[in-house]
């Protein structure tokens, strides 16, 4: 069914980043390195308090501070806050110190509300109200298939358990925010976003401008894992600013704001009950979740969803199930897609049951998945990688290391879409001189996917990647999707050997050469004589596909004096269609993991049930992997040619978290059963300290 | 953060001059600088110190090694001969921050570092620490905070020179009113213990001139344990240092970080020592010693078991 090519020279060889030097001299420029002639800084303004009823914003003083240029209200007239972080109007000035300044001086006349900023407390009937009108857990929704009180009976081995996972940020290294120029042709806006043209369409919207008129850049970008589509409050209150002030404005986040007001992971309460026959045959499912999505629970968000609802039973069949989920809102930060919403999350309550069912069952877990998972990719996977981690002889059972610091294993796997988007447009320029140029309205959001285009250039052309130059992030080019469900390389490939197919076709027929590529290139281009070829193409069938698994393995080291957990080696077997580039391909997959593992051990938004704040506002105290947290990861990539080009951005973080909780509970021989796992929760589950009073904590 | 005036002292005596009443003297910066960014800090003026001759030695001695306060942490990490006269200090050292932070932090703004607890920290929380009405960690999330105290605020001291220089025995030597002024290590935190707003027991205006540190314990060890296995706070700290001949322990100390507002002593431990074999039973009645009313809350129970783990190694690493 796949049109690439049989005997490809060039995919699929070990291509290094064709931006990698720019990003490593520092010549690639980011939203915050974009310099304009007059340049103000902007600030937000944001609440102090986790509820309150704003009664008026009075902006005088603040613009009349030295170095001021604009003030606005991010509303007019009175309204309600209901987090502390919430925006409430922004200044443009000279510098930081000015706009601080500026800052201070605005007075706010607020009567405080009351407010709930945990889960546990905002389920009780008498909570404060995140939404008026609204209970903050509406009842559950409810899904029931087969007979499922009469199937628990019929079954061998049943386990019941409580899993719980925390509020998740993004936090990705470039903070959120842009630069924006408002003159008479209209708004050209930076954007540090992975959806160029919903920020466009975002802000033409939201200012009341021609989306003609409206041009988003994003050159290059330090990551947003979900949480960077729109223009968000902070690019329309720039855009606001630089119009007021008649001057470009760069509003960039900080560290602190990023923990408070641009999207999050929403927790999860998993209560499952699962059952199995005597032979390991999944019978029987009851599940009960709530999480939070702090103010916007349950809505979904632009990317993707943003809701606590996840997916289950998560990759297994059971014949008999009750689904119940319901969402709790609490006065923080709305959640937003984030990097494979519900997945991870789904497969760590889901997956850790099915290690307490195997344990019950007195079976091998991996013996309990192959015999339940109903993919074929799947199955092939959990063959290759058991082979690859040495599972047999690295199985023991539960608890049965020596010693203080025990060790063991653990399997998890993941199931994803990936496919591309049909819209995605393209358009190639052949010069005379031979060079090429390849331009998509898409971006690269540090996955590589310049890369992926230059190697698919390549390959169609007969040419080399660094001979291409690939240009993306301009919404003057050709449109594509945004950075989501891991669409991109799916997307761009396919245009991109459609662009460059008719390209050559054009080439050799204008030219008269009979095959233009390769050797014969510089001779057939120079035939152009002084016009560029530029040639338009689009997405078409037969050169991606869609659904992928994934599977992966978790060897841990636990010390049970200390609670401290070692994540020793981690097998990553997945796949992922035609592997463009082995080394973009395995850079996602390092960074998925290392993510799963600040997922497993270490991340957490902390609010504070007095004041209402985030406690950990930093990346001293929100906890993210360092080098020394990361483990050999091993990656075995299964090339599928015939399927076409998949994503795998997302499917390759879904089951680390899951595989590294199995080992932690395989090495102690009882369950951790919330994340992340941190030395206090595994003392706490070795009975050495009594457990804490709250569940949130 | 507020306007401040800029100062570079070339003397210790002027520096204190510069500094008045509210100014702070500056040399890493990263405790002060993120404070006044924060607005937990408010200075009138800053004074460089890095400029003063002499505070920036490492000096060897037969009996005391003095180590001045402008040393970087890096430095005493990388100083081979420390490395094998006080091992704990070492090790210590290794443990604070990331290779960044300790290229430019020194031993005097580690000893005189505020507390880290996230109440204190967070801009918009005016704590009993910060002279506000509670201490917020009491009832609220006080994962990393202290099982002691002689004070209502249960913000521990993090300092991880500190453990380790408390377990040598070390003394500070202070500038306060004109004159050198020695401290014990004790005696450099015994403030905190008392009083809720206070760090340590400078005032303001004391400058913190080194520390002397005695040869007569050879063996020393630090071991941390924290979240996360690099550039991460300590949960629980441990520091110990003696004498050993013939099997036998002497003149031990040993101290636990991040349990208390100052570092953890318990004399008798350190007495109960004396001349035993370093064994695991031992190890285990001194911690029965060390954690004895302990009073943990409800997030921080864990550091029991925690500094009964740590305070057998520390011990148990002290046989070579």
């Amino acid at each position: 069914m796949s049109e690439w090519p049989a005997q490809p020279k060039v995919l699929g060889t070990r291509v290094p980043r064709v931006d990698g030097p720019a990003k490593v001299t520092g010549q690639a420029r980011y939203t915050s390195d974009v310099q304009l002639e007059g340049l103000l800084i902007g600030m937000i303004l944001r609440s102090k308090w986790p509820a309150a009823r704003i009664l008026r914003i009075n902006l005088d003083k603040a613009r009349k501070m030295p170095g001021i240029k604009a003030a606005v209200a991010v509303q007019d007239g009175p309204r309600i806050v209901r987090y502390y972080g919430e925006e409430l109007a922004a200044v443009a000035g000279v510098s930081r110190q000015a706009c601080e300044d500026a800052l201070r001086a605005i007075e706010i006349e607020a009567e405080p509300l009351p407010f709930v900023v945990r889960e546990e407390d905002a389920r009780k009937p008498d909570a404060p109200r995140v939404w008026e009108q609204a209970p903050n857990a509406p009842p559950p929704r409810v899904q029931e298939t087969g007979n499922v009180d009469a199937a628990f009976a019929e079954c061998a081995a049943v386990i019941e358990g409580f899993y719980t996972t925390a509020v998740q940020l993004h936090h990705p290294m470039e903070t959120h925010g842009c630069t924006v120029l408002w003159n008479d042709e209209g708004i050209t806006a930076w954007a540090s976003t992975q959806g160029i043209s919903s920020v466009r369409d975002g802000l033409a919207g939201a200012l009341r401008v021609d989306q003609s008129k409206v041009r988003v850049i994003t050159e290059h970008m330090g990551g947003g894992f979900g949480s960077k589509f729109g223009p968000g409050v902070e690019g329309i209150l720039a855009a606001r600013l630089a119009r007021e002030a008649g001057a470009p404005v760069k509003l960039m986040l900080s560290r602190f704001e990023e923990a408070l007001a641009v999207g999050n992971r929403p927790s999860s309460f998993q209560r499952i009950k699962l059952g199995a026959k005597a032979d390991g045959t999944l019978h029987a499912f009851e599940y009960e979740n709530y999480g939070t999505a702090g103010v916007g629970a349950g809505q979904a968000t632009e990317g993707g969803g943003g809701g606590a609802d996840l997916p289950m039973p998560y990759i297994y069949r059971v014949p008999n199930r009750r689904i119940k989920q319901t969402t709790v809102a609490i006065n923080a930060g709305s959640a937003r897609a984030f990097r494979a919403p519900g997945h991870p999350v789904a497969s760590f309550g889901m997956e850790s049951a099915m290690d307490d069912l195997a344990v019950k069952l007195g079976m091998d877990p991996l013996e309990l998945r192959i015999k339940n998972d109903p993919s074929e990719i799947r199955q092939r996977e959990y063959r290759i990688g058991a082979e690859r981690f040495g599972w047999k002889e690295k199985y023991r059972k539960p608890g049965s290391s020596p010693g203080p610091v025990k060790v063991g294993v653990g399997v998890a796997s993941a199931t994803w879409g990936g496919g591309g988007s049909r819209r995605t447009q393209g358009e190639v320029q052949i010069n005379p001189d031979g060079s090429v140029e390849v331009r998509l309205g898409v971006q690269d959001i540090g996955t590589g996917t310049r890369t992926v285009a230059a190697v698919v250039a390549a390959e169609v052309l007969g040419l080399k990647p660094e001979q291409i130059t690939v240009k993306f992030g301009d919404t003057r080019f050709p449109p594509g999707p945004g950075s989501g469900g891991s669409v991109t390389s799916p997307s761009v490939a396919p245009t991109v050997f459609d662009a460059c197919t008719r390209a050559l076709e054009q080439l050799q027929k204008q030219t008269g050469v009979p095959d233009a590529r390769g050797e014969n290139w510089r001779a057939a281009c120079k035939k152009l004589g002084v016009t560029p070829l530029v040639v338009q193409g689009q997405w078409r069938e037969g050169l991606s596909s869609s659904g992928v698994g994934g599977v992966q393995f978790a060897e841990v080291a636990v010390d049970t004096e200390t609670g401290l957990v070692t994540v020793k080696k981690i097998v990553v077997v997945q796949d992922c269609g035609l592997v463009v580039d082995p080394l973009t391909a395995e850079s996602q997959v390092n960074g998925g993991v290392i993510m799963g593992i600040g997922f497993a051990l270490y991340e957490e938004r902390v609010m504070d049930w007095q004041t209402g704040v985030v406690l950990n506002p930093n990346y001293e105290t929100y906890k993210l992997p360092g080098l020394a947290d990361v483990p050999e990861i091993d990656i075995v990539l299964l090339n599928m040619p015939e399927r076409g080009v998949i994503g795998l951005g997302e499917p390759v973080h879904i089951p680390t978290a899951a595989a590294i909780a199995n080992a932690v509970a395989n090495a102690l021989g009882v369950r951790v059963p919330s994340l992340p796992i941190t030395p206090r929760k595994v003392l706490a589950a070795l009975g050495k300290i009594p457990a804490p009073k709250s569940s949130a904590a | 953060m507020k306007p401040f005036e800029y100062a570079t002292a070339l003397t210790v005596e002027s520096a204190r001059q510069l500094a008045g009443a509210n100014g702070h003297y500056l040399a890493g910066g990263n405790d002060l600088l993120g404070r006044l960014k924060d607005d937990i800090t408010e200075a009138s003026r800053l004074v460089n110190i890095k400029a003063i001759p002499g505070l920036n030695r490492i000096e060897p001695g037969p009996q005391t090694w003095r180590i001045g306060a402008l040393v970087t942490i890096a430095q005493i990490e990388d100083h081979p001969e420390i490395r094998r006269v006080f091992p704990g200090l070492h090790q210590a050292a290794a443990e604070v921050g990331s290779q960044q932070i300790r290229n430019v932090a020194t031993l005097g703004g580690n000893l005189a570092q505020h507390s880290r607890c996230w109440y204190y920290r967070h801009r918009d929380i005016q704590c009993l620490k910060k002279r506000g009405r509670i201490c917020y960690a009491l009832e609220g999330d006080n994962r990393y905070h202290a099982l002691f105290t002689g004070n209502v605020c249960i913000s521990p001291v993090v300092s991880n020179l500190a453990i380790a220089l408390t377990a040598l025995d070390a003394t500070a030597v202070v500038w306060r009113d004109g004159q050198e002024r020695r401290m014990t290590m004790a005696e450099l935190y015994e403030l905190a213990w008392d009083n809720p707003t206070a760090h340590h027991s400078l005032r303001p205006g004391d400058l913190l001139l080194r520390v002397e540190i005695p040869t007569v314990r050879p063996r020393s060890a630090y071991l941390q344990i924290s979240d996360k296995h690099s550039f991460d706070w300590a949960l629980v700290s441990c520091a110990a240092a003696a004498r050993i001949e013939n099997g036998r322990i002497h003149n031990a100390r040993i101290a636990l970080g991040c349990v208390s507002p100052v570092p953890h002593q318990v004399t008798a431990a350190n007495q109960f020592l004396e001349g035993k074999n370093l064994d695991e039973a031992t190890a285990d009645q001194v911690a029965d010693l060390l954690l004895a009313g302990a009073q943990p809350q409800e997030h921080n129970a864990y550091k029991i078991p925690m500094a009964r783990a740590l305070i057998r190694r520390t011990l148990l690493q002290l046989r070579g």
